[in-house]
């Protein structure tokens, strides 16, 4: 492996056609059995290998190849003779005038014949491939493959994360007789408006966190801490019809495939490369935020449509949501955030105000009972 | 042990043993090493494959047995087609875990079981696959190793013996690793020459375990301690000492129990007939792999507080020069922490991979070489796709 290590006089000395003053020593192995040969090689048409006065082999220079060896050793190997066979050559003269009587010594078929180049260039056009399916092509299966997921499905799947949810947010759910009453009146409300055939199961968690969200199957969770701070029944109400949105939109489940599916295909990208588990998941965030804002743009469009419908304003979500918020604009990591910037949806809010016109959605006994549901 | 002079005494006399040695440069390897890793990050990942062929070929190039060098023929491109063929049986693997593990959450008692199961199997059918692939790569004195068997059939034995070694505490995993290795060693060939393992579980278990007791009582006291106080004050004054104690005492077992490892496999290769074979012998020492180990704890530890100190300067340089500038200050930070990660890759397969190799390598001497003189070429052309197929999972690997 050693091309440097060449004499200087390498140059100098031709070697010659006749036998023994050109010729070098060389162990021969001919792939077949593991012998090694003490060999004669003499350079001469092709390259004459003898042992014992005996012609062993004869290969041409076009054909020589050069194979992995150790330090000091020119291992060569022959891309027209058996697959293993091989000729060690360790004089340093020798292997000069090998280097320079075949010419494709390092050609097709030599050991670490690899064009880094063309290597990186494929990776690249693959790697903008896998990206384009990733951006493009995985959201578009994902909606299709949405509507092809039967609803009991879903349902599963929302059954399955509830033990998750359960967890993270603390398992007790609650349930006085007034509280669940009064949020079943304003949920089915809500629904027979939308006109919704999934059928929800609204459930309060006993958390101080002030949010609500929707899971696969008509799940509404709704957290206490958001119940406590709201004040009127259309802030909620208002909120409940954003998660409705994404019921009807079937959102979890979508983006659950969608980001099996990114995840899959980033992965594939990125292999195990080390830190590149951190970067696909970093990268799969990003993305989510990125369609994220869509679908909660989406729900907000829901739910403004649903609570026109119904004669009530959809401005108090807003007040809802600027209550319970801190302010998302100056964060440098907003594209991580999982939820649109505020400003924009509080302003598609504002702009939607009206005066209500409807009934009332909860009267103010019942709206009581929801506040205190977890007491 | 008689002590006549004679006729045959001469003969009698057993052959000094073949070396192996094992020559390559720290350098060499540490330069292919980094310059694999900066073309990973270029390809997003894709030269993962020429890296792992580069690193074979430097270890399997070095390594000599009686003065001739293995030769490692295996190729890049070779792998690229085996993961690509591996993703088309992952595919429905993927999706079908993702199915079962839905359904299986419904379960809850047993979420995700089945799931992690069948990965483990698959993992080590992808064991075999992979051993099989590289043995057929390498070659010695112009002849082949090679491999027969099936990955399913050691994937069921895999399974079973994993089962009985967690039953058992880890009492088992001697005989554990004497059985695969049975089997792995029993459908391997040089040329016509079969391999067997012989080596013994009782011994391997006689050797380690006093290891084995020290991790036990290590996660006993650690169990013990967790439920005796579930007071959580109490449980987190003393946990960052005994966390730093439990990382100090798992750096002194596992080193000295991979010695004991590597040395109790290795002098249970053999290869020929029982009669006529290669014997291997190891004097690996059980402390041979704590230099180096704690070496490699050290550069760790020294990359992780200069990226640390990197990550202050970053944000001070920022924040109290220029505090507008907080996004470039967080990218900064982030471009940080993905290059200490990088490097400790690095070091990871430096100190892991090479070292390791050399310092295991180097122990090993065969008796009776001369039992593999004539060994005749003898293997069927093993497809390159079928012998990569699972290469894809392991590919880091040697």
């Amino acid at each position: 492996m050693s091309r440097g290590s060449s004499n200087s006089d390498a140059g100098s000395r031709e070697p010659s056609s006749s036998a023994g003053e050109g010729s070098f020593p060389a162990l021969y192995l001919d792939g077949l059995t593991n012998q090694k040969h003490r060999v004669t090689v003499v350079p001469s048409a092709s390259l004459d290998i003898t042992g014992d006065g005996v012609s062993v082999a004869a290969w041409c220079y076009d054909d020589i190849r050069r194979a992995d060896g150790p330090h000091g050793v020119l291992r060569l190997r022959n891309a027209a003779a058996a697959e293993f066979a091989r000729l060690e050559v360790s004089e340093p003269t020798a292997q000069a005038w090998l280097q320079d009587l075949c010419k494709r010594l390092d050609g097709e078929g030599a050991a670490g014949h690899v064009s880094t180049a063309r290597i990186v260039a494929w990776s690249l056009a693959a790697a903008a491939s896998l990206l384009a399916v990733i951006w493009f092509g995985v959201p578009i299966i994902a909606a299709q493959l949405t509507g092809l997921v039967p609803l009991s499905w879903e349902k599963r799947l929302g059954e399955a994360t509830d033990t998750q949810v359960r967890a993270i947010f603390g398992g007790r759910s609650c349930a006085s007789a007034e509280g669940g009453a009064a949020l079943t009146k304003l949920v089915s409300t809500l629904q027979a408006a939308a006109g919704l055939p999934i059928p929800l199961q609204p459930v309060v968690l006993d958390s101080s966190v002030a949010n609500a969200f929707a899971l696969p199957g008509g799940k509404i969770y709704i957290l206490n801490g958001l119940i406590g701070k709201a004040e009127s029944p259309d802030e909620l109400a208002g909120l409940l019809a954003h998660e409705l949105g994404h019921v009807a939109h079937r959102d979890g489940l979508r983006r659950l495939i969608q980001d099996s599916g990114t995840g899959f295909f980033a992965g594939l990208l990125l292999g195990d490369v080390t830190g590149g588990a951190m970067l696909a998941s970093a990268g799969r965030v990003a993305l989510r935020a990125a369609y994220s804002r869509e679908t909660e743009a989406n729900a907000d469009r829901y739910a403004i449509a649903l609570m026109e419908k119904l004669g009530r304003s959809p401005k108090p979500m807003g007040d809802l949501l600027l209550r319970i918020s801190d302010p998302e604009k100056d964060n440098p990591l907003s594209i991580f955030a999982t939820h649109p910037l505020r400003e924009d949806r509080l302003a598609m809010l504002a702009a939607a105000a009206r005066a209500p016109t409807g009934t009332p959605l909860l009267l103010f006994g019942e709206w009581r009972a929801l506040k205190a549901i977890c007491e | 042990m008689s002590k006549g002079f004679g006729p045959g005494a001469l003969e009698a006399c057993p052959a000094p043993h073949a070396r192996v040695g094992f020559s390559g440069g720290d350098g060499e390897f540490r330069r292919i090493v980094i310059r694999g890793t900066l073309l990973e990050l270029v390809t997003f990942g894709f030269y993962r494959f020429w890296l792992a062929t580069n690193i074979r070929r430097h270890l399997w190039t070095n390594t000599s047995v009686e003065e001739d060098a293995l030769e490692y023929t295996g190729t890049g491109r070779e792998l690229l087609i085996g993961f690509l063929f591996a993703l088309t049986i992952l595919i429905p693997i993927y999706l079908a875990s993702f199915a079962i593990s839905i359904e299986a959450e419904r379960w809850k008692a047993f979420a995700g079981l089945p799931f992690g199961v069948a990965y483990y199997g698959f993992w080590q059918f992808a064991i075999y696959r992979a051993r099989r692939y590289r043995l057929t790569r390498t070659l010695w004195r112009g002849v082949r190793f090679w491999m027969t068997g099936s990955g399913w059939a050691y994937m069921a034995r895999a399974l079973g013996w994993t089962l009985l070694t967690v039953l058992t505490l880890g009492i088992a995993y001697p005989w554990r690793e004497a059985a695969l290795e049975r089997y792995k060693l029993g459908h391997t060939f040089y040329g016509d020459l079969p391999g067997r393992f012989e080596g013994d579980g009782w011994v391997f278990f006689k050797r380690g375990w006093r290891l084995w007791l020290l991790l036990l009582g290590l996660f006993g006291f650690i169990l013990v301690y967790v439920l005796a106080l579930r007071n959580y004050v109490a449980l987190s004054i003393f946990a960052v000492p005994i966390a730093v104690g439990s990382f100090f005492l798992l750096c002194f077992i596992y080193p000295a129990f991979k010695a004991v490892e590597w040395k109790w496999w290795a002098e249970g290769l053999r290869f020929g007939d029982a009669s006529r074979d290669v014997r291997f012998a190891s004097n690996l020492r059980p402390g041979a792999l704590a230099t180096n180990f704690w070496n490699m704890i050290g550069v760790c530890i020294l990359v992780v507080i200069v990226a640390i100190f990197t990550m202050i300067g970053i944000n001070i340089v920022f924040a109290v020069l220029q505090p507008w500038l907080l996004l470039p200050a967080r990218y900064a930070v982030i471009t940080c922490y993905l290059a200490t990660v990088v490097v400790l890759g690095v070091v990871w397969r430096i100190y892991m991979g090479q070292r390791v190799w050399k310092i295991v390598v180097s122990s090993i001497s065969l008796e009776n070489l001369a039992a593999v003189d004539h060994v005749v070429a003898k293997s069927k052309a093993a497809s390159a796709i079928g012998e990569g197929l699972a290469d894809s999972l392991d590919v880091a690997g040697f």
